[in-house]
């Protein structure tokens, strides 16, 4: 078991579900369902309460409008009046090149962790366990000084490197994990008809690799759309923020005009809501909390 | 011949022997086929330890380094030996912020472990539509922290937002969630909770549905009750991924900067101030970068004492 995905919970919970209903009886099964209904759909509504909240105020007509009701005039305010677009696009292009590098670096060194078991490679799968549970801000504090020599403070270059780097330890424990669940003797049968290490690794191990390189991607993208701290204390210019940094900055100047706030809210939440909508069978909890249950 | 060492070699190496075969002798000098699978392996894994080493062990080296010193974000200070230590240790803050700290880890694990569990618990069994309840539960988990802390700021922040208004309109008073310093501890702490419940619900859940519903069977047949059946079966069954997840929500918990920060700053008088964020406010915002550092050092041994437990935890277990 590699990745705890929703699918397989929600597969292996079904089959058990349908195996017991043939035995057990119907009725006892059903008892109380329509209470356990109405139980979840009370903790469900209370739940998502605050993300109703945001979807709910961000079509409301903003501060001094003359629209009433629902109205999209926000997010019209939104594109021509702020820098919204300009964030977004900062998110995207920082978050999209960590998730790149991350895989690139992370599949290599989680074949080498997964396959070499020597005591070199468990000092190193150990170390980048320890890695994964440090403060990000005792990194953050020596490079920004680091940085501010190289002239990558302010950057959105400093911040992707900073962001590859707290992706790196969990990323290479998420691939390693995957590559343990394919068998090696389906390289060794490469090897025998000639293949090389990298040929076998490229064209047999990745090729089959797809779930463990999604996974790893959403859980490199979730980090990097999410964070906060990172740009907040790398990013100095509106220009330069990322969503995160730049709604904060925004909501802190504008606190009342929370219909606008709410929109750029609604943008920011868009894209991992819909990573999440299409991709969620290969949705892993915590990125290495997934992981830990293989290894 | 030559292409079955190389797969001789991995097999020996992947059970922990000397990939060249006999001997102590770890690079092999005199087989080509050998030198090749050493150096594709250390090309495989040299972008990830350069990475590695600049940015995760560089930094912790160097905040070693400027927690004993007393330098500043521009300049290099002078060696003060364990100055800045002695003034965080004997400074109250510290210690309110390293209460606090625990108090959030504490209602941060079990407040979402319990949640959890209880959901996971509730959608094992047969429920109209569970298969919606458990994608739409998992929503707070997913959507950004920044967006959900906007989102509770409207809830709770001002005496007219929604929730103190119903508050007043039961006659409950008219609570200063963020501006009261016990309620702005209590607020964090649910807003915490609220994050991190979809975590456990999903860990819980992959552990739940993999023991056997025949045990429950059985368990029935001998006329065990729900909360026997729950404490001797269901408990036993899920200890270690139990085990797994609260380290793993200690640490995230411990290392939450944006949870706490976003809603009020470490504010009112301190009250939220967790280790992480004084760090961060030390550094960044009174620019003490020597006592940062070192706050921020002592946060980073316990950490890894912790993680290094759990490492060895489960390679215990994992033998079994």
């Amino acid at each position: 078991m590699t990745t705890i995905s929703i699918q397989e919970q929600t597969t292996r919970v079904r089959e058990q579900a349908s195996a017991r209903r043939r035995k057990a009886d119907v009725t006892s099964e059903r008892h109380g369902a329509w209470w356990r209904l109405l139980v979840i759909l009370i903790v469900t509504a209370f739940v998502l309460i605050p993300i109703a909240a945001v979807i709910w105020l961000s079509f409301q007509p903003g501060q001094g409008s003359a629209q009433t009701g629902v109205t999209v005039e926000n997010f019209i305010v939104l594109a021509q009046q702020t820098s919204a677009l300009t964030w977004l696009g900062n998110s995207l292009i920082t978050t999209l090149i960590t998730v790149l590098i991350s895989v690139l670096v992370a599949a290599p060194a989680g074949y080498v962790l997964s396959r070499g078991r020597n005591r070199l490679v468990s000092g190193y799968s150990l170390l980048l366990f320890v890695i994964q549970s440090m403060p990000i801000a005792i990194a953050v504090i020596p490079l920004f000084i680091l940085f501010a020599n190289l002239g990558l403070v302010d950057n959105l270059v400093g911040v992707t490197i900073v962001f590859v780097g707290s992706t790196m330890s969990v990323a290479i424990w998420m691939m390693a994990a995957y590559f343990d669940s394919i068998p090696i003797a389906l390289e060794e049968a490469a090897w025998i008809d000639g293949a090389s290490v990298f040929g076998g690794f490229m064209r047999i191990v990745l090729r089959n690799s797809l779930p463990g390189i999604l996974s790893t991607a959403i859980f490199a993208f979730l980090l990097a759309w999410n964070d906060y701290l990172i740009a907040l204390v790398f990013l100095r210019s509106d220009d330069n923020f990322t969503l995160p940094v730049g709604l904060q900055s925004f909501f802190q100047q504008n606190a009342a005009n929370w219909g606008l706030v709410m929109a750029i809210a609604v943008v920011m939440m868009i894209p991992p809501v819909a990573v999440f909508a299409v991709l969620n069978k290969y949705f892993s909890v915590g990125g290495i909390g997934g992981s830990l249950a293989g290894r | 011949m030559s292409s079955a060492s190389v797969s001789d070699g991995l097999a020996r190496a992947r059970q922990g022997r000397n990939p060249a075969g006999r001997g102590p002798v770890r690079t092999p000098r005199n087989r080509p086929r050998n030198r090749q699978l050493v150096w594709t392996l250390v090309f495989f894994i040299a972008p990830s330890l350069i990475l590695v080493a600049l940015l995760n062990l560089y930094p912790v080296a160097y905040a070693l380094l400027q927690s004993f010193q007393n330098g500043s974000l521009i300049a290099a200070g002078d060696f003060i030996g364990l100055n800045n230590y002695i003034s965080v240790l004997t400074d109250p803050v510290f210690w309110r912020a390293a209460a606090f700290t625990l108090t959030f880890t504490i209602v941060g694990v079990f407040g979402s472990w319990s949640v959890g569990l209880a959901l996971s618990l509730l959608l094992r069994t047969w429920i109209p539509g569970r298969n919606v309840f458990r994608v739409l539960l998992l929503l707070p988990w997913i959507v950004p922290t920044v967006v959900s802390a906007t989102s509770w700021n409207w809830l709770v922040a001002t005496p007219q937002s929604p929730v103190p208004v119903i508050f007043h309109a039961l006659g409950l008073g008219e609570p200063l969630f963020l501006a009261d310093p016990f309620l702005a501890q209590v607020t964090v702490c649910v807003f915490k909770v609220w994050i991190s419940f979809p975590f456990m619900m999903m860990m819980m859940g992959a552990a739940l549905a993999s023991v056997d519903v025949n045990v429950y069977e059985a368990a029935k047949v001998d006329g065990a009750g729900p909360w026997q059946t729950f404490r001797l079966i269901t408990m036993p069954l899920v200890r270690r991924s139990t085990f797994i997840s609260w380290i793993l929500m200690t640490i995230f918990c411990v290392n939450d900067f944006p949870t706490i920060f976003l809603l009020t700053q470490g504010g009112p008088a301190n009250a939220t101030q967790s280790l992480v964020v004084m760090a961060y406010r030390t550094v960044f915002a009174d620019f003490r970068v020597g006592p940062g550092t070192a706050i921020a050092f002592l946060l980073t041994v316990v950490l890894v004492i912790v993680s290094v437990v759990l490492y060895r935890q489960i390679r215990k277990s994992g033998v079994e």
